[in-house]
């Protein structure tokens, strides 16, 4: 019999058991001092600590009043290995408070600031309009909607209570001590921000996640941290359609390609209908006015362009109120036969081609990896492309030949870009994009046949009767943007295996 | 209208209700958290026993805190000790007096309820005999209400068939403490989770069932810490070493490390022949039966892990040795604390700080209940077959020595069986919802339809048991009255009266005075009292000079120190972790503890082809029992809204399940269906897993209600299942 001298660690492979990974030290949950110059505070997440008891979770929901379904911090999941010898960890998030805030930089109305002196990314419920951008921004699924509020919120490392010199709720609610306040040198943490990868979060990388996270020292049976998998993996579900905002996509676009169309039969000599530029402009304003019914405080729409220097919402935003002004100014120069209509209508065609670029980058985001493709910004254009003219047959503003073989061109591209996309995202080793990928093929797979169905019918069609082609067009472009906002699988950190129960309708 | 409109464009974002303040005992917080009155309690879910506040404002409660510098919790809680304020206004809360007539329920007065209780279980008792009453009650009242109910069960309804769930949970526990050491009662205190330098946790997932404990546990960084448990649960994950043993294995381990340590002579002869007897045979027995090989085999550990195990432990300075349900919830639960027990008493060190075999409770009034008691045992531990017990007792009660039964009636599941059989015709189930934790639901059904009069006693209404009730009594809960808890290392503490119950909603205690009032014996039994007060200062002169000595305790003296454990007696001012048997003396006649030879028997419903997996069961953190309080807590029901079942991916490929399929899981009993599965590593080939608080999937459906033959406890953590597909949502081509 093998003679084990008494607390040695008997060797990993020999026996059924697992052997301790965990860590022996104890440091202090509070930092002791406010940030210094080039400094500012942040979490840290001891691993091996945690018990996974989610104590930290209702803390923090008793600190905010927040409703059951809205938790500012959460705990995931992960685990790997072969029984006996399995690993099973917890990770518990806040926000991460980072160097490059991505809630902040996509913020339309800055509702959102990084305070100079903590570092604390803070929101702004007054100042937010429930547009809910951040929470396609953030790669961690921090901000959080409130639909009770219309607007959205998120942990702010309980500002008021670091303040006052008190930790925050879930510092002071972990049994096992797992989560402190620490303070990061900036600089350093821009060089090697190492220390906030973790298996289960999304790379640090996307906006300089502050979190230090420990992981347990040396995992058992020769395991990696990267073979530790995210236990929600299985756990896809369809996201919010977002009807509101197929809507204004589908329209602005179609508006965009409609007015193109007719500046450009205009351009090579044909004659166009004194009001035919009022339709694009009906619909772009019908579109306009239904946007803000996306928001949670349609009442302070007028403030989504404060941040058009950095927020592509906001660029959205003007690009597309200019390209109604300027689709007013077109039509009104048609009408009244001025000789500016074609400077006008090229500026119109111009801001609208904007606008549309615009809605492609307000979706190319990483947190978003299936929306984050080049694939979104030819889908949106090649929309304008595939409705423009077909609107402009249907109603018997133009005809052609070429409008007929252009309308027809830009089908097979659009069905093409399509399945290029879902190819690239089938193909993918990103979790994210393959989920995606299979909740189109699977969950969605109804409305991805509608989709290619509709285009199909619109392509063949469109020489014959141009009414049907147009509305199956449009129907085709629709089940795009459904599937578009159904079909992605956000980055988030890993959650809980069951699937949290969400609020009574 | 205007407020509609105004939400509706956003111009009133709520900001109101979402407001901070700067709370005076809270700091930053929100404002709803805002409490005129703090309240100091204990936690009333689980035996861990945290010191708690609740505050309260306008009469409600709006929040709890830890009790900062409690020696238990060092001011933690755990997620439903944190929403526990929640509970108190849950709309399930039973409020009023309801009685069935014609299948529906009908309001009804308290005087009318008591009348009509005292009237029906008195015509059944002089039609069947007095016998024929049976009562179950609960491990969640308070000390003095135990204490009340089992006087007023044994003396004035005059039925012996009065027991606890608390043998659902505990029965082995105190059965094996007292075949052990002559007594019930957890000799240790927490403080031997950091005063140990070997702990073995055998059982035990305190991470998800204790997690407040996990700090004690944590909290000693020099402890080599093993967990023997079939499953890898959280707690697993904290040990230096786990033990994946085959279900059901742990007297082979036990057997195993005993054998090794009387073969290295790693025991202390000297304290074996002074404060033990049996050495000689538990020896021979061992040597015979149980070579390390055969503990290998049975456990499915290698030997050479079970004689490291039996080295580390047997050259402890102080070994700790802490079991929870993994050792109870079994057919031969009783003998396996045996065997636990044996391990303690071989090395000699028991009662040292840091070296007790320690069984953590489940309510958070178990221990009350068996202090108390009248069910297994006479208040304070005196036994039934004991006339010189009876005599005591009867002297301070003023009554006749005859009128104390001379033995324990009827056991949890033999009341079951005697409702099933029609020999018990009327039921007072107290507290707890039989219909969803008790095993073999079906075989239950059969048997709470047999009744003649089923009353419930409860604080939510409808619970699925208090459905089938003819009648049902509206009590207070925790947070709504007074008394006090015993935890697990025998610590009294303060339970506060923070609210007034809703509706028409009693105390236990002021329900059972109705009905001895009704009953006539309220003068004879509770000459006096008015409070539950009056009802320990009874019980301080009945524990007086017992094991469980509280006489030495004042309401004040506990608040003060967050709790005292007994023995407390009279004089006595020592606050500091205290353990029993610190002399080597134990509760039998000859004060001497025995050493018990046990062997390890397979589990009775082994599974076969037809039945090819074996179903374990437990607990979530986030829920507690069988979930009519924390389901109406919203956070928790959050974050665990469905039962699940574990198996592991072997099982699973051969099944050809995926993750999140809904399966049926079929015992030879009975089935429950569309359980969520979930393929893990963290359960065996062969078993599989499932938690048991969800009434909507219970998981007793299944269960076996195969009992210990000494203890009463169900043997629910082993049965053979099969498991099959129900649908598969979203399944991949």
């Amino acid at each position: 019999m093998v003679e084990l001298p008494l607390l040695e660690q008997p060797a990993r492979h020999s026996f059924p058991l697992r052997v301790s990974s965990r860590v022996a030290d104890s440091p202090a949950l509070m930092p002791g001092r406010a940030p210094r110059s080039g400094e500012q505070y942040r979490f840290h997440f001891d691993m091996a600590k945690c018990i996974g008891c989610k104590c930290c979770v209702v803390a923090c929901n008793e600190q905010n009043g927040n409703p059951a379904e809205i938790n500012w911090r959460r705990v995931g999941e992960i685990e790997g290995g072969v029984y006996p010898l399995v690993e099973r960890w917890h990770l518990s998030m806040g926000c991460n408070h980072c160097l490059e805030p991505s809630c902040l930089i996509g913020c339309p109305v800055e509702a959102f600031t990084k305070d100079p002196a903590t570092g604390i990314v803070d929101h702004n419920a007054d100042i937010c309009i429930g547009c809910q951008y951040c929470t396609w921004n953030c790669s961690y699924g921090v901000p959080q909607y409130n639909p009770e509020r219309g607007v959205v919120g998120k942990c702010d490392m309980c500002h008021g209570r670091l303040n006052q010199g008190d930790s925050p709720a879930c510092v002071n609610a972990c049994p096992e001590g797992a989560i402190a306040i620490e303070i990061v040198d900036i600089a350093a943490w821009l060089r090697d921000h190492a220390g906030a990868e973790a298996p289960g979060m999304p790379s640090s990388e996307d906006s300089f996640s502050t979190t230090r996270i420990s992981l347990p020292a040396g995992l058992g049976a020769g395991l990696q941290p990267a073979d530790l998998q995210r236990v929600d993996l299985e756990r896809v579900h369809a996201q919010d359609p977002h009807w509101s905002l197929i809507f204004l996509l589908v329209l602005t676009q179609l508006a965009v390609g409609a007015l193109g169309t007719l500046w450009a039969l205009n351009l090579v000599g044909a004659v166009l209908a004194s009001w035919a530029a009022l339709v694009p402009l009906a619909i772009a304003g019908v579109a306009l006015a239904a946007a803000p019914l996306h928001l949670g405080r349609p009442a302070f729409a007028h403030r989504a362009i404060r941040n058009w220097k950095r927020s592509w919402l906001s660029r959205e935003v003007l690009a597309l109120s200019l390209f109604a002004g300027a689709a007013a100014a077109y039509a009104g120069a048609l009408f009244l036969n001025l000789p500016i209509a074609p400077i006008a209508g090229g500026c119109a065609l111009a801001a609208g081609l904007a606008g549309v670029a615009c809605s492609a980058r307000i979706y190319m985001v990483p947190a978003r990896p299936a929306w984050n493709l080049n694939f979104t910004l030819t889908d949106f254009g090649l929309t304008c492309a595939v409705l423009g003219p077909r609107l402009v047959l249907a109603a018997g503003l133009g005809r052609g030949n070429g409008l007929i073989a252009f309308a027809i061109m830009a089908s097979i591209l659009q069905c093409g870009n399509s399945v290029a996309r879902l190819i690239t995202m089938w193909r993918s080793p990103a979790h994210e994009l393959s989920s995606a990928a299979r909740l189109v093929r699977n969950t969605l797979r109804r409305v991805l046949i509608a989709r290619f169905v509709c285009t199909a019918l619109a392509l063949v069609l469109v020489p014959f009767s141009p009414i049907p082609a147009f509305l199956f067009a449009l129907a085709g472009e629709t089940a795009g943007r459904y599937l578009f906002f159904a079909g992605v699988v956000p980055k988030s950190m890993a959650s809980t295996y069951l699937t949290p129960k969400e609020a009574a309708a | 209208m205007m407020q509609g409109l105004g939400r509706l464009l956003g111009i009133d974002n709520l900001s109101e209700k979402y407001a901070y303040v700067d709370d005076p005992a809270l700091g930053h917080t929100s404002a709803r958290r805002t409490a005129e009155r703090w309240v100091k309690t204990t936690c009333g879910y689980c035996s861990v026993g945290c010191g708690m506040e609740i505050g309260v404002r306008a009469g409600k409660p709006v929040a709890v805190r830890g009790w900062e510098d409690h020696p238990v919790s060092l001011g933690k809680l755990c997620p439903k000790g944190l929403s526990e304020h929640q509970t108190l206004a849950a709309p399930n809360r039973a409020i009023h007096p309801l009685r069935k007539r014609n299948g529906r329920f009908e309001r009804v007065t308290w005087d009318q309820a008591i009348d009509q209780m005292v009237t029906e279980i008195r015509y059944i008792q002089a039609l069947h005999g007095p016998d024929s009453f049976g009562v179950i009650g609960t491990g969640q009242l308070v000390t003095e209400e135990f204490y009340t109910l089992g006087k007023l069960v044994q003396l004035g309804f005059g039925t012996k068939n009065y027991d606890g769930n608390t043998t659902l949970c505990m029965a082995s526990a105190v059965s094996g403490y007292k075949r052990s050491f002559g007594c019930d009662g957890p000799p240790g205190a927490y403080d031997d989770f950091r005063a140990a330098d070997v702990i073995l946790l055998i059982g035990a997932n305190i991470a998800d069932n204790h997690p407040v404990l996990c700090q004690h546990l944590e909290g000693n960084r020099e402890a080599f810490k093993i967990v023997a448990d079939p499953r890898v649960t959280k707690t697993a994950m904290l040990a230096d070493l786990h033990l994946a043993l085959k279900p059901r294995s742990d007297i082979a381990l036990l057997n195993g490390i005993a054998r090794v340590l009387i073969d290295e002579n790693l025991i202390d002869r000297a304290y074996i022949d002074q404060h033990t007897e049996g050495f000689d045979d538990l020896s021979a027995f061992l040597k015979k039966e149980w070579p390390v090989e055969r503990a290998a085999a049975v456990t499915g550990l290698a030997a050479d892990v079970i004689v490291h195990v039996a080295r580390v432990y047997g050259r402890a300075r102080a070994g700790f040795l802490a079991w929870t349900m993994g050792v109870n919830h079994s057919t031969q639960g009783a003998e396996t604390v045996n065997a636990i027990c044996n391990l303690s008493l071989l090395t000699g060190k028991l009662g040292q700080p840091g070296a007790s075999p320690f069984s953590i409770t489940g309510q958070c009034n178990a221990m009350g209940t068996r202090e108390t008691g009248f069910a297994s045992s006479l208040p304070g531990y005196r036994k039934f077959e004991n006339a010189a017990h009876r005599e005591e007792l009867a002297n301070i009660w003023g009554v006749p020595a005859a009128r104390i039964p001379s033995a324990r009636g009827l056991a949890y599941p033999d009341i079951i069986q005697a409702a099933a059989d029609g020999q018990i015709k009327a039921l007072w189930i107290i507290a707890t919802n039989p219909v969803v934790s008790f095993p073999n639901k079906p075989q239950l059904e059969r048997a709470l339809s047999n009744l003649d009069f089923l009353v419930v006693q409860d604080g939510f209404h409808p619970t699925p048991t208090s459905e089938l009730a003819d009648l049902v009594l509206p009590a207070a809960i925790w947070g709504e009255k007074e008394g006090t808890y015993t935890n697990s290392e025998r610590r009294v503490s303060k339970v506060n009266k923070a609210v007034e119950p809703p509706g028409e909603a009693r105390s236990d205690f002021e329900v059972l005075l109705h009905l001895a009032t009704r009953l006539g014996c309220r003068q004879e039994l509770f000459p006096g009292w008015t409070e539950p007060k009056d009802a320990f200062e009874e019980w301080k002169r009945v524990s007086r000079g017992r094991l469980c000595d509280y006489s030495g305790m004042t309401y004040e003296l506990i608040e003060k120190h967050g709790g005292l454990q007994w023995p407390f007696p009279e004089s006595h001012t020592d606050v500091s972790p205290s353990r029993l048997y610190t002399d080597g003396h134990f509760e039998f006649d000859n004060g001497k503890a025995r050493l018990i030879a046990v062997d390890c028997q397979p589990f009775p419903d082994a599974p076969t082809d037809e039945f090819p997996l074996v179903l374990n069961t437990g607990r979530t953190v986030e829920h507690w029992h069988t979930r009519t309080k924390t389901a109406q807590v919203a956070i928790l029901e959050r974050m665990a809204p469905n039962a699940w079942l574990e198996m592991n991916p072997s099982d699973a490929q051969r099944l050809g399940f995926r993750s999140h399929d809904r399966v049926n899981v079929t015992s030879r009993r009975g089935h429950v269906d569309r359980v969520e599965l979930r393929i893990t590593q963290i359960v065996a080939p062969g078993q599989v897993f499932m938690p048991f608080h969800f009434s909507e999937t219970n998981v007793n459906e299944v269960t076996q209600d195969a009992f210990d033959p000494i203890s009463r406890e169900p043997n629910y953590k082993q049965c053979a299942v099969h498991v099959t597909l129900s649908d598969s949502p979203g399944r991949r081509p």
